[in-house]
């Protein structure tokens, strides 16, 4: 079930950082920055 | 009203995106300090081997975990002790360390787990705000390290996690996330999630080494009513009873707790109910896991030491005296190795042919005087 996990981590992921290219008020990329974090850790198994 | 707008472009989208991953470096560089295994100084009569030589399917898996068996050659009964089913509660796994670097057995076999719950090992429990790491310090002015873990297995292990834990295979109902605690996973499943899996290779071990006492150690909060206490299967009652009133006799208070028949899952019902041996949990009180408590740090699950349970015990509110204001982890382990002590030295008593004699164990003025780190052993220089 873990590749299911990964999966939707990725998607997720990659949503948010299409959004922040797309987005054109700095504050709203900024917090897609922390978002990603948290996702990048859970792909990556680490936390 | 757009006046405190920033303009972002792709430019600024990849800058932002540098720092995160700076911070996720930073983070996983933390995070996985805990992965790296506790360093054990076994004494040399112990032979290791692994939980998965019970079951093999666990073998490469997060969950399996060391077990040192010493058998002294001559007959006599085999007595295992679990430290760490809950790895946040230190003294669980410290008097489990504290047995495999001291004891030795002169008649029977001791089987050690020190780190059921191996994969609870490797991280805190989200939002606990919990120490990752104890330190003690030891005679020769060395340092000895231990993980502060998490009470259950990580979440990612057994993804999904459902909103309600059957357990099987009585079919009780629990709250979904302790279908990841071990001391609800019992009997297990050689078949079931990777808990049942562990549960199961535990019974599994108590089964084949045919063992006669088993312990499982842990650590309560000071406010939960089943604390400083023995908590006896009807098949380990009278014994345990006899265990109780010799450390009243010794100024240790202790309750006795019978195992109730109908809640599952736990060693104290499910080692009986399955298998031969005698099964005994016992408790110690760990302020570093109380709901209580204040500040939340690597002091506190070394002293106990707490204002706001200090507080509490003044109100009435706590089930240990809490008189000095502290729980030393000291104190914790002796009251563990005390009764451990006592249960071996009595066990031959209550189950003719079941003597089992072991030297070694630390006294429990000795360890409060003392302290844990005194009978831990320094690390071998590589």
């Amino acid at each position: 079930m873990q590749i299911v996990y990964r999966v939707i981590i990725a998607f997720i992921l990659l949503l948010t950082i299409r959004c922040a290219y797309r987005e054109k008020d700095f504050w709203k990329q900024a917090t897609a920055a922390l978002v990603v974090i948290p996702l990048v850790l859970r792909l990556l198994l680490i936390k | 009203m757009d006046s405190h707008r920033v303009s972002g472009n792709a430019a600024t989208a990849t800058l932002l995106f540098a720092l995160s991953l700076l911070v996720c470096w930073l983070a996983a560089r933390d995070f996985m300090k805990m992965w790296r295994d506790d360093v054990l100084v076994p004494l040399p009569e112990y032979r290791r081997i692994m939980l998965s030589d019970y079951l093999p399917k666990l073998a490469g898996t997060p969950v399996d975990t060391p077990v040192f068996i010493q058998d002294s050659g001559r007959p006599g009964a085999a007595v295992m002790v679990l430290g760490g089913t809950h790895p946040n509660e230190p003294s669980s796994f410290l008097s489990a360390v504290v047995l495999l670097e001291n004891a030795r057995v002169e008649a029977g076999r001791l089987i050690v787990v020190p780190f059921a719950m191996h994969a609870g090992f490797r991280h805190n429990f989200p939002q606990e705000a919990s120490p990752s790491f104890l330190h003690f310090t030891l005679p020769d002015g060395s340092e000895r390290v231990f993980r502060y873990g998490s009470r259950d297995m990580q979440h990612i292990l057994m993804w999904p996690g459902p909103d309600i834990y059957k357990h099987k295979p009585s079919g009780q109902e629990l709250s979904g996330n302790e279908n990841k605690n071990l001391n609800r996973s019992y009997p297990g499943d050689p078949n079931g999630t990777l808990a049942e899996q562990l549960g199961f290779a535990i019974m599994e071990l108590i089964r084949r080494e045919n063992v006669d006492l088993a312990f499982d150690l842990h650590e309560a909060s000071p406010e939960y009513p089943v604390i400083d206490a023995i908590v006896a299967h009807e098949r380990s009652m009278e014994l345990a009873a006899a265990v109780a009133m010799e450390l009243k006799g010794m100024d240790i208070e202790i309750r006795l707790e019978p195992s109730p028949k109908n809640l599952r899952g736990l060693s104290h019902r499910e080692w009986g109910d399955g298998t031969d041996t005698l099964p005994i949990l016992m408790e110690t009180a760990n302020p570093s896991q109380g709901r209580l408590r204040g500040r939340t740090d690597e002091a506190l699950a070394l002293t106990g030491k707490d204002k706001a349970y200090a507080k509490a015990r003044d109100m009435g509110n706590l089930f240990i005296p809490y008189s000095n204001g502290d729980q030393p982890v000291a104190l914790r382990v002796a009251r563990h190795l005390t009764a451990i002590r006592l249960f071996l030295e009595m066990l031959g008593l209550f189950h003719e042919g079941k003597d089992i004699v072991v030297e070694g164990i630390p006294h429990y003025e000795d360890m409060i005087a003392k302290g844990v780190g005194y009978y831990l052993k320094p690390l071998p220089i590589d």
